[in-house]
C-alpha cells in the first residue's frame, strides 16, 4: 500500500498536468474537441480540459502591428510617391479568426497588406501630392480604416488604426524638388543682396545730398560774409580816396609798380626817353 | 511612493499601505496558500502532504522550503512588479521585498517605470548603436509647401501604466516608434518649411508630442511621452549650399547697409567740419579786408595830408623812390622806342639767369636819329659774365 502512493501521485500529476492549461493575460484560447471548437476562453487563468480529447489553440490578443514595406503609388497628377504605412489590428473574434486563417498571423498580415495597398492606391490616385502630404492625410487614413474593416470582416479581427508613416517622393521627383528649392533659395539670396544694395545706395545718396547741402549752405553763408567784408572795405577805400582822386591814382600806381616788379627775374625793357631817365641821357633835352 | 497608489488591488489588503516586514511576508504566504487550496488552515495542508516515511520526509520538507523561498523577490524603487497567477493578472507591487507563490503558480514581471526611455528618429547616436549616424529614410520628409527637410527627433518616454504596457500591445516600444514617425510626418506635412526651420521648432515638437500621445492613448499602450525634441532640422544635403548662401545673403544685405552707414557716418561729419571751416575762413577774410581797408585808408589819408602841404616835391620824391625800388630789384633792358628795327632779345636766357643779376642796356648811340640808320647797333654794356 505504501509503495503505491508515489506511483498514484505520479500518475495523478501526469493526468492533471495534461488536463490543465493556462491562458495568459495577453492571450485568447480556443478549446477544440477532436478538431471541433468547443469554447473560446477570453479570460486568463488556469483552465481545464479533457486530456487527449481536447486540444487548445492560443492566440495573442494584443494589438498587432503590420509594418508593410514601402510601396510606390501614383498620385492624381501622375507623380510617383513612396508610401510607408503601418496597420494596428487585434483579434476580436478568435473563433472566426481560427476558422478563416487557421490562426496564421503571417497569412493575415499578407491579406491585410493587400487590402491596405489597394485602399491606398485608390485614395492616392484621387489626390495630389499637396493633398496627401498636408491636407487630407487623416482623411485618407480614416477612409482606408473604414474600407479595410469592411473587407476584413470575415477574419475575426479588428483594424484599430491605419497610419501613413512616410510619404516620400521618388528619386526623380525629389531631384526636381531639390532643384526648385535651390532656385527658390537663389531667388531669396538675390532678393536680399539687391535689397541690401538698394538700401545702401539710398543711404549713400542721402549722405551725399546732405553733404552737398551742408557745403552749399556754408558756401552761401561764407560768401555773404565775404561780401559784407568787401563792402565795408570798399566803402572805407572810397571814403579815403575820394578826398583826392588824382593823388590816389598816382599813389596807387606807385604801389602797384612796387608790387609788380619785385622779383629778380622780372625783366624790364625800358625806353630811355621817359621821365625817369630825364637825367640819364642829358643830351636828349 | 508610487507603489502605494497601485497596490490596493491586493486581495489581502494588509500589506497594501506599508512596506511588508518579513513576518508579514510569511503570514502572507500562509494566507495565500490557504487561499489556493480551499481555505483550510495552514497546518492542515502541511499535514496532508507530509509523506509517511521519516528520511524522505526531511528531504521533502527541505525541497518544499526551497521552492517556497524561491518566491521571494525585491522590487527596486524605480520598478513595479506585476504578478500573474496562471497567466492571469493577480497584483501589482511597489518597492520593497515581496513574496509570490512560486513557479509554476505565479510569475513576476518587473517593469521599470522611472527609467526614461529614448527613441531616436532620424539618427542613432554612437552610444546606443555602434554605427551611429543619420538615417535619412527616417529624417527626410515633405513639408506643406512640398519642400523636403531633414529633421531629427529624440523622444523620451516612460511606462505609466504597467498593465497596459504588458497586456495591450505587442511590442510597445516599436509601436511607439511607428506612432511618433507617423505623427512627425503628419505635423511636418501641415507646416511650411520656413516655419519649421525657424520660429516653429518648439511648437512643432509640442504638437508632435500631443499627436503621438493621442495615438498612444487610443492604443492604450501605457506609455507616456515626456519630451519630444527636435534635435536638428535643416534642408536636405543637396540644397544646403543654396540655403547657406541665402543666409549669407541676409548677412550681406546687412553688411551693405552697414557699409553705406559707415560711408554716411564718414562724410557727414567731415562735411560739417568743412562747412564750419568755410564759415570761419570767410569771417577771417571779412575781418582781414575790413582791417586792411581801414589801415590803407588811414595811411592814404595821412600821406594825402602831407602831400597837400607840398604837392610837387612829394610827388617827385614818391615817384623817384618807387622807381628806384622797382628798378633795383629787376633786370632791366633799356631800348629806344624809336629804334623799332628787328632786335633779338634772348628773354628766355635772361630769365634763366634769374639768379644772377643781369643788367642789359640797349641804347641808341645817337638818340634822336631817324630809324633808318641805327638798325642793329645794340650796345651791350655792362654785361656780367654768367
Amino acid at each position: 500500500m505504501k509503495k503505491i502512493f508515489p506511483i498514484i501521485g505520479a500518475v495523478l500529476f501526469l493526468v492533471l498536468s495534461s488536463a490543465l492549461y493556462t491562458v495568459n493575460e495577453t492571450q485568447t484560447a480556443i478549446k477544440l474537441r477532436l478538431g471541433e471548437i468547443v469554447t473560446v476562453e477570453n479570460t486568463p487563468g488556469l483552465k481545464f480540459k479533457m486530456p487527449f480529447v481536447n486540444n487548445v489553440v492560443k492566440f495573442d490578443n494584443r494589438i498587432q502591428t503590420l509594418d508593410a514595406p514601402a510601396e510606390r503609388f501614383l498620385t492624381g497628377e501622375k507623380k510617383n510617391v513612396i508610401v510607408d504605412s503601418y496597420v494596428k489590428w487585434r483579434i476580436v473574434d478568435a473563433e472566426q479568426f481560427y476558422k478563416s486563417t487557421g490562426g496564421n498571423i503571417a497569412r493575415t498580415n499578407n491579406r491585410l497588406a493587400q487590402i491596405i495597398k489597394t485602399g491606398l492606391k485608390s485614395e492616392f490616385s484621387k489626390r495630389t501630392i499637396a493633398d496627401v502630404v498636408s491636407g487630407e492625410r487623416s482623411e485618407i487614413m480614416s477612409n482606408i480604416l473604414k474600407l479595410a474593416n469592411k473587407d476584413i470582416g470575415e477574419f475575426g479581427i479588428k483594424i484599430i488604426d491605419v497610419r501613413i508613416k512616410r510619404i516620400d517622393l521618388s528619386q526623380e521627383v525629389s531631384n526636381s524638388v531639390y532643384r526648385r528649392m535651390q532656385a527658390e533659395r537663389q531667388r531669396v539670396a538675390k532678393d536680399f543682396r539687391s535689397k541690401g544694395a538698394e538700401e545702401a545706395e539710398i543711404i549713400r545718396a542721402a549722405a551725399d545730398k546732405e553733404r552737398t547741402i551742408i557745403l552749399a549752405n556754408a558756401y552761401r553763408d561764407s560768401e555773404k560774409i565775404r561780401g559784407e567784408g568787401d563792402a565795408v572795405s570798399a566803402s572805407n577805400y572810397a571814403q579815403a580816396y575820394n578826398q583826392n582822386a588824382d593823388f590816389y591814382s598816382f599813389y596807387r600806381s606807385l604801389e602797384s609798380y612796387k608790387k609788380s616788379f619785385n622779383e629778380n627775374n622780372d625783366i624790364m625793357v625800358l625806353n630811355p626817353n621817359t621821365e625817369f631817365f630825364r637825367h640819364f641821357n642829358p643830351e636828349v633835352k | 511612493m508610487a507603489w502605494n497608489d497601485n497596490n490596493n488591488q491586493s486581495p489581502w489588503g494588509g500589506n497594501g499601505q506599508t512596506p511588508p516586514e518579513l513576518d508579514e511576508v510569511i503570514k502572507d504566504f500562509k494566507n495565500k496558500f490557504s487561499g489556493i487550496f480551499g481555505g483550510k488552515p495552514a497546518s492542515g495542508s502541511q499535514k496532508s502532504v507530509t509523506p509517511p516515511t521519516g528520511g524522505f520526509k526531511y528531504i521533502f520538507i527541505l525541497a518544499l522550503l526551497v521552492w517556497t523561498l524561491s518566491g521571494i523577490y525585491i522590487i527596486d524603487p524605480a520598478e513595479k512588479g506585476v504578478i500573474l497567477r496562471f497567466g492571469a493578472f493577480q497584483e501589482e507591487t511597489g518597492q520593497g521585498p515581496h513574496w509570490h507563490l512560486p513557479f509554476p503558480i505565479e510569475s513576476l514581471n518587473r517593469i521599470n517605470v522611472e527609467q526614461i526611455r529614448t527613441a531616436q528618429i532620424g539618427y542613432r547616436d554612437a552610444v546606443s548603436n555602434r554605427r551611429g549616424g543619420n538615417v535619412s529614410s527616417e529624417s527626410l520628409m515633405l513639408t506643406k509647401d512640398e519642400n523636403m527637410i531633414d529633421a531629427k527627433f529624440a523622444v523620451q518616454y516612460k511606462v505609466n501604466d504597467v498593465q497596459a504596457y504588458l497586456f495591450n500591445v505587442a511590442n510597445p516600444d516599436a509601436t511607439l516608434r511607428h506612432v511618433v514617425e507617423s505623427a512627425i510626418r503628419q505635423v511636418v506635412g501641415k507646416n511650411t518649411m520656413d516655419y519649421i526651420l525657424t520660429e516653429g521648432r518648439v511648437a512643432i515638437a509640442d504638437s508632435i508630442k500631443e499627436r503621438s500621445q493621442e495615438l498612444l492613448n487610443s492604443y492604450q499602450i501605457g506609455l507616456y511621452i515626456t519630451t519630444v525634441n527636435m534635435q536638428d532640422a535643416q534642408p536636405p544635403e543637396q540644397v544646403q549650399a543654396s540655403f547657406s548662401d541665402a543666409v549669407k545673403a541676409r548677412e550681406d544685405k546687412q553688411r551693405l547697409i552697414n557699409e553705406a552707414q559707415t560711408y554716411a557716418n564718414d562724410i557727414l561729419p567731415k562735411s560739417r567740419g568743412k562747412a564750419a571751416r568755410m564759415l570761419e575762413e570767410s569771417k577771417a577774410y571779412k575781418s582781414e579786408v575790413v582791417s586792411k581797408s581801414e589801415g590803407e585808408a588811414s595811411r592814404f589819408g595821412q600821406i594825402l595830408a602831407e602831400y597837400e602841404k607840398a604837392p610837387g616835391v612829394t610827388r617827385e620824391r614818391l615817384y623817384r623812390e618807387t622807381m628806384e625800388n622797382v628798378l633795383a630789384n629787376t633786370s632791366k633792358v633799356v631800348v629806344d622806342s624809336k629804334a623799332n628795327s628787328m632786335m633779338y632779345l634772348p628773354i628766355d636766357k635772361l630769365i634763366d639767369a634769374k639768379k644772377t643779376r643781369t643788367e642789359v642796356i640797349i641804347q641808341e648811340a645817337q638818340p634822336g636819329q631817324d630809324n633808318s640808320r641805327g638798325s642793329v647797333r645794340n650796345v651791350f654794356r655792362n654785361r656780367e659774365v654768367r
